[in-house]
Formats: C-alpha cells, sequence, structure tokens
C-alpha cells in the first residue's frame, strides 16, 4: 500500500510561523553580511530559534522539545532551505535525532534538553577524510569512554558545542556512536574553507578524547537516522531549488530583450518548466518519505533514497538555470543565483549523491526484491 | 468515508474473482484508442455493461442519470482496483471521461437524460471531432463550419485522429458558426450524431501497423439544433474544460481507461528475469533506478494533489503537470524496456520475440500519449504561462 501523505492544519499554522519569523532576518543583504563574518551566523537568531522551540522541534517532550514528527521536520527544513538559514538548526535538529535514536533514557535526559533549550549547538560527526559519509565505514575507534580518528566536512563545527561521533569499537569492531564535548581535552576543531558560507564546516580531531558512548544499538540506529537525515535535507533542498526557481521565474517575467519578456521565449520557458516538474517531484517524495517516518512505515529508507536522490539532481539544475536565465547579471556577485547555487553544490554529495542512492534502489528493488514504495 | 471506501474496494476485488473474464479468442487491443475490429468492440462493450450493471462505471454521478450517487473518491478507489486486477479497460473512453463530465456539468436536462445513462453502459459510443489537418496544436485555427438552417446546423470540414471513430454513435464536435467573430469567439461545441447522411468516416493507420484511428469528412450534414452544447461561441470555453478533463487535471471522470503499454511492473519483471550480465550492469541499474524514482515521483505527485496543505503555494502545478510527466515517463520506460531486449529488439510480433513484441509495441504507441490532447511541447507553455507567470510564447 501506498504511503498516506499527512499534512494538516497545525504543519501549516508551523509552515507560516517559519514563513514570517525568516522573511523578516533572513534576507540576501543578511546573508551577505554574515558571509563575512568569522562565525557565520547570528548569536541573536539562535536565541530566537530556542525561544520559538525550534530547537526542541523534534525532540521528545519529557526532554523538554516539541516532540513532533518528520513532516514537521521537513516542514522547517524546507523553509528554512528556501531563505538559507545559516544557522546550524538541521545539523543540530540531526545531531537530537541521532542521540534519542542510540541513547539510552538517561542518556536521552542528559544532552537534549541542553540542545532543545537551544544552548548547545550540536552536530553529527560522520564525514571523514576522503569524503566517507556513511558511518558503517568509519575508522575511528573507541576504546572504553575514549575516542580517536578524525573527521571531516562536519556542518558547523566551528560553532558547536556536542559532536555525535560513529565510530568502530576498538574490542569488537562493531559500529559504536558517542558524544563528545567540545572543549574536552583532545578535541581540536578546524574551521574549513566552505564553498557555500551560508553553511559552516570543519575538521574536527580527537585523540583519546573523552566521550559518553551512547548505549543502543548503533548500527540500527545509523541507519534510522539515515532516512530522517536525507528526508530533512531533501525538503531543504526543496526549498532551496523552489526559491532558485521563483526568482528566475520573476527574473523571466521582467527582463527584456528583443521587445518580449525573456520567458516568452520556449528557450527559456521549457527549460525553467523542466526545473518546476523536478522541484514538484521533489516535494512529493519528501512528503511521502516523512510521511513514511512518521507512520513507522518500512519503506521511508527507500523513500528517503529516492528523495535525496531527486533533491541532489533538482537543486542543482534549478541553480545552473537561475544562474545562467540571469544572464551577465548572473554572472555577477550581486545577483542571488550563487548563494543558492553554492548550498546546492555543497549540499549534493551529502548525506549520499545521486548515483550512490540510485545505485543502492537498484539493489533494494532488483535484488532484494523490495515492491516500489 | 475511508471505511466506505475500503468496503467498495473489497466488494470490487470480490466481484472481479468471480467476473473477471477470460481473454478472447482474438488480440484485444492496448486501449480504447486503438480498437479495429467489429469482434474487439462487441466484447469490449459487452465487458463495459457487465461492469456498469455491477455498479462500478459511474459511480459518483447522480442516480437520475444512471449513475450511482457514491461519495467523491468512489470511482478512483474502484479504477484502481480494476487497474490493480489487470481488468480490460473501459472501451467507452471518451464518453466516460471527457464527452459524459461536459454533459454533466454543461449540458441541458434534456441532454443529460438522452446521453449520460446510455453512455456508462457503452450502450452508445462517443468520438471526439477537434483536431483538423489545419489544425492541430493551433486548435482555435479550425475550419470546420456549422451554419443553422431552421431546427438545424449544417455541417461541412475535416476533422482527423478521430479514434472509435468507425463504431461511434456520437462525437463532440468543435465548430465554426461566426466565420466574422475573432478566432476563439467564433466558435461552438456540439454533441453531434454520426449516424446521418453527410458524415463519411475513412480509417488511418498508425505508425504502429494497428488501426482505430480515422478521419471524417462532414459534407452537408445536417445535425439537429438542440445538438448545441452550452451557447453559440461559447465551443473554445468548453474545448479547454474538455481537453482539462483529457489531460486527467480535472476531476469527474466516470470510470479511468489508461493508455495500456508496459508500466514499472513490467520493467521490473523484465530485469529481474533478465541475464546476470545484464542485471549487474551499472549503468542499466542506474537508469533503472531513476525510473524507479520518476514512477515513485508520479504516484505521490497523484497523492499530494488531493491534500490541500501541500499545493497551495501552486495550486495548478501538478494537476497541470499530469499528462506531461505520466506521458513522458512512460516513454521513457518503454524505450529502456525495448533497448534491454538487445538484439531482440529487431523483432516485430514474433512469437519468439520477449514479450511477444509488447515492447516495441508500448514504445511505438507511447507517442499517442506525447502528442494526444496536447502535444508536450504545448503543455510546457501552458505550465509556464499559467504557473510561472511567464509571458506566451504566441
Amino acid at each position: 500500500m501506498p504511503v498516506r501523505l499527512r499534512f494538516d492544519e497545525e504543519h501549516a499554522l508551523l509552515r507560516d510561523e517559519a514563513r514570517r519569523w525568516l522573511a523578516e532576518r533572513v534576507t540576501p543583504a543578511a546573508l551577505r553580511r554574515l558571509a563575512a563574518d568569522a562565525r557565520g551566523d547570528d548569536p541573536a537568531w539562535w536565541a530566537q530559534l530556542g525561544e520559538l522551540g525550534w530547537t526542541g522541534l523534534v525532540v521528545p517532550e519529557k526532554c523538554g522539545g516539541a516532540g513532533f514528527g518528520a513532516v514537521q521536520l521537513a516542514v522547517i527544513a524546507e523553509e528554512t532551505g528556501r531563505k538559507l538559514l545559516p544557522s546550524p538548526l538541521l545539523p543540530t535538529l540531526l545531531a537530537a535525532k541521532l542521540i534519542e535514536l542510540a541513547g539510552s533514557d538517561a542518556q536521552r535526559e542528559q544532552f537534549l534538553p541542553r540542545i532543545a533549550g537551544g544552548e548547545a549547538i550540536a552536530t553529527v560527526a560522520h564525514v571523514e577524510p576522503g569524503g566517507v559519509w556513511d558511518a558503517r565505514a568509519t575508522t575511528c575507534t573507541l576504546s572504553g569512554a575514549r575516542v580517536c580518528g578524525e573527521k571531516a566536512h562536519v556542518w558547523a563545527a566551528p560553532n558547536a558545542a556536542l559532536f555525535v561521533v560513529p565510530a568502530r569499537d576498538a574490542g569488537s569492531r562493531a559500529l559504536r556512536i558517542a558524544v563528545v564535548e567540545e572543549g574536552a581535552p583532545g578535541v581540536r576543531v578546524e574551521a574549513e574553507s566552505v564553498l557555500d558560507p551560508s553553511r559552516r564546516q570543519g575538521r574536527v580531531r580527537f585523540q583519546n578524547a573523552a566521550c559518553v558512548p551512547l548505549a543502543g544499538d548503533a548500527a540500527a540506529a545509523w541507519s534510522a537516522w539515515c532516512a530522517w537525515a536525507q528526508t530533512a535535507l531533501a525538503a531543504e533542498m526543496a526549498g532551496g531549488a523552489d526559491a532558485a526557481l521563483a526568482m528566475t521565474a520573476a527574473y523571466a517575467q521582467t527582463r527584456v530583450q528583443f521587445d518580449r519578456p525573456i520567458g516568452a521565449f520556449q528557450a527559456i520557458k521549457h527549460p525553467l518548466v523542466n526545473v518546476l516538474i523536478a522541484t514538484e517531484q521533489l516535494r512529493s517524495l519528501v512528503f511521502a518519505a516523512a510521511s513514511a517516518l512518521d507512520a513507522g512505515d518500512a519503506a521511508a529508507a527507500l523513500l528517503a533514497r529516492m528523495a535525496k536522490a531527486a533533491a541532489s539532481e533538482a537543486y542543482a539544475s534549478a541553480c545552473s538555470r537561475a544562474v545562467q536565465f540571469h544572464g551577465g547579471y548572473g554572472f555577477t556577485e550581486d545577483c542571488d543565483a550563487h548563494l543558492y547555487l553554492r548550498r546546492a553544490l555543497a549540499s549534493r554529495p551529502a548525506l549520499g549523491d545521486a548515483r550512490e542512492h540510485r545505485a543502492a534502489i537498484a539493489r533494494t528493488l532488483l535484488d532484494d526484491g523490495a515492491d516500489l514504495p | 468515508m475511508a471505511d466506505e471506501l475500503d468496503d467498495l474496494r473489497a466488494r470490487v476485488r470480490e466481484w472481479l474473482r468471480m467476473n473477471l473474464p477470460p481473454a478472447p479468442p482474438f488480440a484485444l487491443p492496448q486501449n480504447a484508442l486503438t480498437v479495429e475490429s467489429d469482434e474487439q468492440l462487441a466484447w469490449l462493450r459487452a465487458w463495459q455493461a457487465r461492469l456498469y450493471d455491477a455498479g462500478f462505471v459511474g459511480a459518483e454521478w447522480p442516480a437520475q442519470y444512471g449513475g450511482r450517487g457514491l461519495a467523491r473518491g468512489a470511482q478512483r478507489a474502484i479504477d484502481q482496483e480494476l487497474a490493480r486486477a489487470g481488468a480490460p479497460f473501459l472501451v467507452n473512453n471518451v464518453a466516460l471521461a471527457w464527452a459524459g463530465p461536459m454533459i454533466l456539468r454543461y449540458g441541458t436536462e434534456a441532454q443529460r437524460l438522452r446521453f449520460l445513462a446510455k453512455l456508462l453502459r457503452a450502450d452508445e459510443i462517443w468520438c471526439q471531432g477537434f483536431s483538423e489537418p489545419g489544425s492541430g496544436s493551433d486548435l482555435a485555427s479550425l475550419r470546420t463550419r456549422a451554419v443553422r438552417d431552421g431546427d438545424s446546423y449544417v455541417i461541412d470540414g475535416h476533422k482527423v485522429w478521430t479514434s472509435l471513430g468507425r463504431f461511434a454513435d456520437s462525437m463532440i464536435l468543435l465548430a465554426r458558426t461566426d466565420p466574422n467573430a475573432v478566432k476563439h469567439a467564433g466558435i461552438s461545441y456540439f454533441l453531434a450524431p454520426m449516424r446521418v447522411p453527410g458524415v463519411e468516416v475513412r480509417p488511418l493507420v498508425k505508425l504502429t501497423g494497428e488501426g482505430g484511428f480515422n478521419q471524417v469528412i462532414f459534407t452537408g450534414a445536417r445535425i439537429p439544433a438542440d445538438a448545441l452544447l452550452g451557447r453559440e461561441g461559447q465551443g473554445w470555453e468548453l474545448a479547454t474544460a474538455t481537453l482539462s478533463f483529457e489531460r486527467g487535471a480535472s476531476e469527474g471522470s466516470a470510470g479511468a481507461s489508461g493508455m495500456g503499454g508496459a508500466g514499472f511492473g513490467e520493467l521490473l519483471a523484465l530485469l529481474r528475469s533478465a541475464p546476470a550480465t545484464l542485471r549487474a550492469d551499472a549503468a542499466v541499474r542506474d537508469r533503472f533506478a531513476a525510473l524507479a524514482i520518476e514512477a515513485t515521483a508520479l504516484r505521490y505527485d497523484a497523492a499530494r494533489a488531493r491534500v490541500p496543505g501541500l499545493v497551495t503555494d501552486r495550486p495548478q502545478a501538478l494537476p497541470l503537470m499530469a499528462k506531461l510527466t505520466g506521458t513522458e515517463h512512460a516513454q521513457r520506460l518503454a524505450d529502456f524496456g525495448l533497448e534491454l531486449l538487445g538484439a531482440d529488439a529487431s523483432l516485430g510480433k514474433d512469437a519468439t520475440a520477449p514479450g511477444a513484441g509488447g515492447w516495441a509495441r508500448s514504445y511505438l504507441g507511447s507517442f499517442a500519449g506525447t502528442i494526444a490532447g496536447g502535444t508536450s511541447e504545448i503543455l510546457r507553455n501552458l505550465l509556464g504561462e499559467r504557473v510561472l507567470g511567464l509571458a506566451k510564447s504566441r
């Protein structure tokens, strides 16, 4: 049976609230100001996100959060993606989700209230030098309550208070997940120079760093988390693709050449419609994946991969058309198109690119005999 | 509501278990637009009548016009169960999906009583007379004339691509009633009888080698004045509404017919049974997965279109996309299937051809989808203009 899509009044209210908050603050001018800023995000915004309760959006209620599900997360991700919000909300929410999935009750109580309350920026440090993102291939090691190894391209690393770190148990070789506090002895964080200044990232080295190994089944938690993370990132990318499309369509309505708005030319119109189609299909996959996660449907993993694969392609092509169809202006720093293009290119490989997900989808359908979700 | 639909689905499944007919001794066409012989028509007509008598055609239409008056969603549930069971298609497709909903919405009481029950049961077959040799994408340039003469209109002109034309009792016909009005304003819409003097139907052969296609030549054909739907000059507005039904962008169909052809299930089966070397090929797997993603996206596009909160930003996008994305996906899928056959793709309807030549037939036939009812190019114009607000291309 296909997944039943869920979206009701409370989702719509959250979306309206997000749109209002973002529209008043996260403007292209603010993005340019923060791009030149050493920290890269506005601490006042982060404080407000905590007051709004968004930093605890998917944190269980008994740990101080709102206890919302994947559809709400998709709504917030889509809206923040539309505006390229530089605050590390998505990394923090996804880190909270992994602690929830892999931690014991006591461990959730230990970390999640700090995250939900907005005190702690958190991030999952899962990518390793060379770009391997899947924790099941980690080369970091965990011995007792000490972690060793190196992570790269860690979102929000320069500003994070908590790192959620997949590592291999030095004894059993099993996958484990540990939480490391920034500032603990043996933790060294180095900001990376980034393609997309609206999402900062860094390299983190752990040299026998003290950590809290999470008690749950790490492999199961990791698989479940991937579906959440891919869905949320795909939602963010859908919002970005939609914004890039909207700005290009608006330009094509008003820019006149050969005595006509350039949108009248099918050389512009038809490729833009292809972007529209890809973006709308992406949104359908995102909300299918999110609804499947909330329903506990086993199809969620496959739908999340489909959504991320579609997002990797749709967002990049929406932005490439945005730059191209703005002509000479599109090639300038003044035009906002490159702000989206940078986010699209940086997000494209994150949590798996399209080619990798398609290979996995083929395995699921052809070799494992699964049905179309 | 959901419970009622579940009950209905169960009833359809149960009925199909008892009543799904064995295949006839002759080949059935892939869809309603490809019916070519009398025996095919008779068999398909009988099947639609049985489905109607069981209550599965016109489920949501009012009872006084032959429908069952069920709640919204009932027909879609029935159509899905029929498709899932692989039931034969409904032959009176033009009537159920386009002509019927138009008569229900715009017809007089007399027209509704005259036509609707008969078309639901396939007692009367309908065809469509829109396109002309000189008027395809630019439909409003049509030249067929209808001249009022007492209680009649006299029709002269030439219609093409008329599926079911040879069998049809009636045609939804566009003709120019006012030659002096500007292009769109002079057109009227008729529910025209086909079995009158001056109507000649000539068969055309499709690129698949199949028949079912016709041209219809009107030479002084006299039709009653009350065959007019709506008002004189309202034809373009009504034609646009019909195209919206034809593209699946409006709800109200009395039964789905489908284009037939290979679907994702066939592709999956083909690859699962393919030689290991082919199945292991990374390029093959990549293309296969891309089609799987697209098939899934189409499924959830349709689901999302029915969730108001998820379409608030662009309410027209998904309905206007449906025909374009569905037919282009079907075309890509059939093309890929045919390519996977390797050298066997060179076979025609040869008995040794994989799927008895079905992949070639599906691919060749897929162009009906991307051309009929507005070409993909015209639909991209429509989406660009109506959804993205871009200036008209003409």
